[in-house]
């Protein structure tokens, strides 16, 4: 099992007293991809801010292991130094601060090296060609003023960077025009391509067909309720959320 | 007054905070009377006229109140003020010259390297006179003047009487009327039409002497169709008697001129300052300044524009940081007094740790000053809940030709920014520094870079400890 | 004698004062169940303003606060009960002539927890009067209660009006406030309003209008005590002929208002070269943890849009007035009675037409 990146067991998440997750287990190994779809409200976005260890969501039971360590208490940086990464669905706007600083800081910080100022920004350029993006985006603030498409870019470049072992999307297919999603499909085909993990969460299916994903979960009142592969996809398309509903209403 | 001064202590501010043995050449006593000011104007073997100003301030000086709408200014006793003191060394011009205490604190400072690697001209101050000052060859060839006060008031008399105070009069404010009574040591600038002096010149004081009071005096006179850059610096030592401060800046923007005037103020934090400035400017002329406002106990500082020719222009971009046992009042005026005017205020405050920070500003559009347009943005930051932070924006428009926006916002640093950047593998301390630092930004990329690091450094120091 | 420096109101003093001899209630029908609303002289209570002898001063001030207090000639006493909701708002109207040229009226409205009202206080002269109007209006809206208060001012341009309007909210309580001033001479207004609990709400939409000679001087303070408490100010307004005014909005966050939520905006109009516009907005804050922020802007109207209604024939003055009614409509829609809207309505374009 040494193969095995993220495991997470009984998984009960409150948010503000109200419990959200209510059970969750999922496993995933390297080189995997998973995609979790459920409706709105269904505990999604609360399964990545909890990977990613935002203080808003707690722990009331369970365990999150990654790669062979309980991190549960762990604070956000840790996790990102340990190689977990969150595409935010609404990225923070930070003015003051370039994506250059930002990104060479975030870059030291995770690998505890210094990065040189000419050889970061070369690293940088290259990466910002593969995604499409303009030079002058390096010397802006941080999201701010990006429009909804720019932002989701400026997410996946950060990705790009940082190289982490597990890859959480957040809805970062949603507000996208086809070209965008063409060229941040590519940019996370790029991440699959090195046998990093990853984790899509979405409402909707449209980043699927370009990732070929290994296995799709259906999260439904915060337990993941069916596994299976590309057929589920096909099956949510046809059916819609609320038959689906329905359907474990019953069960 | 029989209060009990307060003494906060405070952060360790580095090289800031080295002080020197104390030796002096002169001292005038303690307390203002007519005959210390006779004293001092001997002493400075000063033309008659300046002699009668100073004893005119003095009886202004005599007949005005403390302001009362501002800070608590009870606890400073003008009677232990020291108000004159001179250095134990002559003016030097060659850097090698100045005396090794003297010279060991502004190196510490960074001033000999600054003045190497970007500036034009350098002055420097100690207590109350100059005690170096130097400028580019080529500058002096373009009839570029650039001198300690005291010298300019002999070799070019007539521009200085002319100009002296006329644009702050004594009678403009009870610390004014001081100043004109007492003032000592600062910088005189004259810049001829049509020069372009494209590099920075600097002046820097700095207050050693326990219990004194600076009272520096710049005129800047920057004529038709030129440009200048000039840069301030000031910085004291701590003692535990409270310092004053209260240095005087008029500057004269000709007809399409340019003026920047940047200042970084980080004094003590048993230091008064109460400073004035004021900027008046001619057709299509524009006055740039930068404000950073650090240190000090009181500081009482409002950099006036006074937009009185067609087409001129006002940017202020202002920084204040206010933190424990420190009341920061600060601000801008504009007077829009010409047609076609315009203006913008960006000015940002943090405080923390107990600080006070006030925003204290004026905007006023006289009746015949048409077709102006003018944005005030203000923007303030608490850090925690011990401290305050006060905007208070007064608008007063006299006609409807205009264009007048005016914002402002208070808040904390977001708890999702500093996830987002935890997210990506930065520690919550450097997070919400980088945060800080954004925040300033605006400020920092208008400064030359030496300063904008030294800003810098003075953030990171101001927060060293008590974020995180 | 009292002075206002910016709006130019020098020694000031107190006019002759003469009784209201008529009815101000005005009542359709029964009186509600679970409302109890007396004339203020009627009720055995003679609420004093408690803290008039202490150091805070709030409204327009001691002076005219001690001269309500002694002189009070009308007002209401409105007591709502627990869980009471009335449908058709109360109205109060002080109708000034010669016979009855002065109101000094004292209210004091209790709202108990989960109640909900509407009042609407109307002053206005019909007849050529030099009426005056100093008011007093104290506010207390209990827990979950919710009431609108809306002041309509229209007295005519000799006239004086000053008043003083002054709530207390209570956890998750809300006053709504609506404001328009569209007359008299000089007009002094303070609406200050506490939020002294946990998610006590406030919002305060205010249009003024000044034409002729008038003199206005109008003042809002949202004053946060309790953790996330709400409030908003918007004004919006519009100066001609030689109309000064000054706008006085203030935000205070105060220590333990956690999480509480400010927004301020006052938008101004100038019509003329000779108005004089003043606005301090102030923002105090003692909390980190608050939202706050305000904008003001001023300007003429928009030139594109006058361009645009006169290629469709209007008139520059009939332009500009339909762009202010414009600006002034989401306020005046607020207001729950037809016939009253129309007369503000006529009363706007009165002052806005007026060659």
């Amino acid at each position: 099992m040494e193969n095995k990146l993220l495991s997470i067991k009984n998984l009960k998440v409150n948010v503000e007293e109200n419990e959200i997750l209510k059970g969750l287990n999922l496993e995933i190994s390297k080189g995997e991809v998973h995609i979790i779809m459920g409706p709105n409200g269904s505990g999604k976005s609360t399964l990545a801010y909890t990977l990613m260890g935002h203080p808003k969501y707690e722990i009331v039971d369970g365990t999150i292991e990654f790669d062979g360590e309980l991190i549960n208490d762990l604070k956000a940086d840790e996790r990102a130094k340990r190689g977990i990464f969150l595409s935010f669905q609404y990225p923070e706007e930070i003015p003051g601060v370039t994506v250059e600083d930002f990104l060479r800081t975030a870059k030291a910080s995770t690998t505890g090296k210094i990065q040189g100022i000419m050889a970061f920004k070369k690293l940088l350029k290259e990466k910002m060609e593969l995604l499409e993006m303009k030079e002058e985006y390096a010397s802006r603030y941080l999201n701010l003023g990006f429009s909804g498409g720019e932002k989701k870019k400026n997410e996946i470049l950060q990705m790009s960077i940082l190289e982490p072992k597990l890859a959480i999307l957040d809805e970062t297919d949603s507000g996208l025009d086809v070209d965008a999603i063409r060229i941040v499909a590519e940019g996370v085909k790029r991440i699959k391509d090195e046998s990093k993990s990853i984790l899509v969460i979405t409402h909707y299916n449209k980043l699927l067909d370009f990732l070929e994903p290994d296995y799709i979960h259906i999260l439904l009142n915060g337990k993941i309720v069916k596994t299976g592969g590309m057929e589920l996809a096909k099956e949510i398309d046809e059916e819609g959320y609320e038959n689906i509903k329905l359907r474990f209403a019953k069960v | 007054m029989g209060r009990k001064k307060t003494y906060i202590e405070d952060i360790d501010r580095g090289i800031y905070d080295i002080r020197n043995e104390f030796t002096y050449k002169y001292k005038a006593d303690k307390g203002l009377t007519p005959e210390i000011i006779k004293d001092i104007s001997r002493e400075k073997n000063e033309p008659k006229w300046m002699t009668d100003f100073r004893l005119k301030s003095l009886e202004i000086y005599n007949s005005m109140p403390i302001p009362t709408w501002g800070p608590d200014l009870s606890d400073l006793n003008m009677d232990e003020i020291v108000t004159y003191i001179r250095p134990d060394t002559e003016m030097k011009h060659s850097w090698d010259d100045v005396p090794e205490e003297i010279k060991k604190t502004f190196q510490l400072l960074g001033l000999p390297q600054a003045e190497r690697e970007s500036l034009a001209g350098v002055g420097a101050q100690y207590d109350s006179e100059v005690v170096y000052h130097n400028i580019r060859k080529e500058l002096v060839d373009q009839g570029v003047v650039y001198m300690d006060m005291e010298t300019a008031l002999i070799e070019y008399e007539d521009i200085v009487r002319e100009y002296f105070m006329t644009l702050v009069p004594p009678t403009a404010h009870k610390f004014a009327a001081l100043h004109g009574a007492v003032w000592s040591g600062g910088s005189f600038v004259y810049v001829p039409e049509g020069v372009d002096v494209d590099i920075p010149l600097q002046s820097y004081f700095r207050l050693n002497a326990p219990g004194a009071g600076q009272f520096e005096h710049t005129l800047i006179i920057v004529e038709k169709g030129s440009r200048l850059h000039f840069i301030e610096g000031c910085s004291a030592p701590k003692y535990k008697v409270n310092n004053l401060h209260a240095g005087c800046v008029e500057l004269f923007v000709k007809e399409n001129a340019t003026l920047r005037y940047s200042t970084i103020e980080n004094w003590s934090k048993n230091m008064y300052n109460l400073n004035t400035k004021r900027a008046v400017v001619d057709k299509n002329g524009t006055i740039e300044w930068i404000s950073g406002s650090f240190g000090s106990k009181v500081s009482m500082l409002y950099p006036m524009s006074i937009l009185r020719g067609e087409g001129a222009r006002s940017e202020f971009t202002g920084i204040t940081f206010a933190s424990k046992g420190q009341h920061l009042d600060t601000g801008t005026k504009v007077v829009h007094a010409a047609p076609y005017t315009t203006s913008t205020v960006n000015s940002k405050s943090i405080s923390k740790d107990g600080g006070y920070a006030f925003y204290r500003g004026l905007l006023k559009v006289a009746p015949n000053a048409y077709g102006c347009k003018s944005t005030v943005s203000c923007e303030s930051l608490m850090l925690d809940n011990e401290s305050k932070s006060d905007t208070l924006p007064i608008i007063e428009l006299n006609n409807d030709d205009i264009d007048i926006g005016h914002e402002a916002k208070i808040g904390r640093i977001s708890d999702e920014a500093i996830f987002y950047l935890m997210s990506r593998g930065i520690s919550e301390e450097e997070a919400k520094a980088m945060i800080v630092r954004g925040f300033v930004e605006p400020i920092t990329k208008e400064l030359p870079l030496e300063y904008a690091v030294e800003l810098n450094n003075l953030i990171n120091i101001e927060l060293e400890g008590t974020i995180g | 004698m009292i002075t206002w420096k910016r709006i130019k109101l020098e020694n000031f003093t107190f006019p002759k004062i003469y009784d209201y001899k008529k009815e101000f209630i005005r009542l359709d029908g029964e009186v509600p169940v679970g409302l109890r609303l007396d004339k203020i002289y009627d009720t055995i209570d003679r609420t004093k303003i408690n803290w008039l002898n202490s150091n805070e001063i709030y409204g327009l001030g001691k002076e005219f606060l001690s001269f309500v207090n002694e002189f009070y000639n009308s007002g209401i006493s409105l007591y709502l009960n627990s869980n009471i909701k009335l449908n058709n708002p109360i109205v109060v109207e002080f109708n000034m002539d010669k016979e009855n040229p002065t109101v000094i009226d004292k209210n004091i409205i209790i709202a108990e927890p989960n109640s909900e009202a509407t009042i609407l206080f109307h002053y206005c002269t019909d007849e050529e009067v030099e009426a005056f109007h100093n008011g007093f209006t104290e506010i207390h809206a209990k827990e979950n209660s919710s009431l609108t208060i809306i002041k309509i001012q229209r007295m005519n341009d000799l006239s004086q009006n000053f008043d003083t309007n002054i709530a207390y909210v209570k956890g998750e309580g809300k006053v709504n406030w609506i404001t328009v001033e569209l007359g008299s001479q000089i007009s002094g207004s303070n609406y200050t309003t506490f939020l002294d609990e946990v998610a006590s709400e406030s919002k305060l939409s205010s249009i003024y209008l000044g034409d002729g000679n008038r003199k206005m001087d109008l003042s809002y303070s949202m004053i946060h005590k309790g953790p996330r408490s709400i409030s908003n100010i918007e004004s919006r307004g519009a100066l001609m002929d030689n109309s000064r005014k000054v706008f006085r909005g203030n935000l205070d966050f105060r220590r333990g208002s956690r999480l509480a939520k400010g927004s301020e905006e006052e938008y101004v109009l100038l019509l003329d070269p000779s108005v004089k516009s003043d606005s301090i907005p102030a923002l105090l804050c003692e909390e980190d943890d608050v939202q706050g922020e305000h904008a003001a802007s001023a300007g003429q109207i928009n030139e594109s849009q006058l361009f645009y209604l006169m290629s469709r024939g209007l008139r520059e003055r009939e332009a500009k007035k339909l762009i202010i009614e414009g600006a002034f409509r989401p306020v005046i829609d607020r207001i729950p009675i037809k016939e009253l809207k129309e007369i503000i309505d006529l009363e706007v374009e009165r002052r806005l037409i007026n060659e």
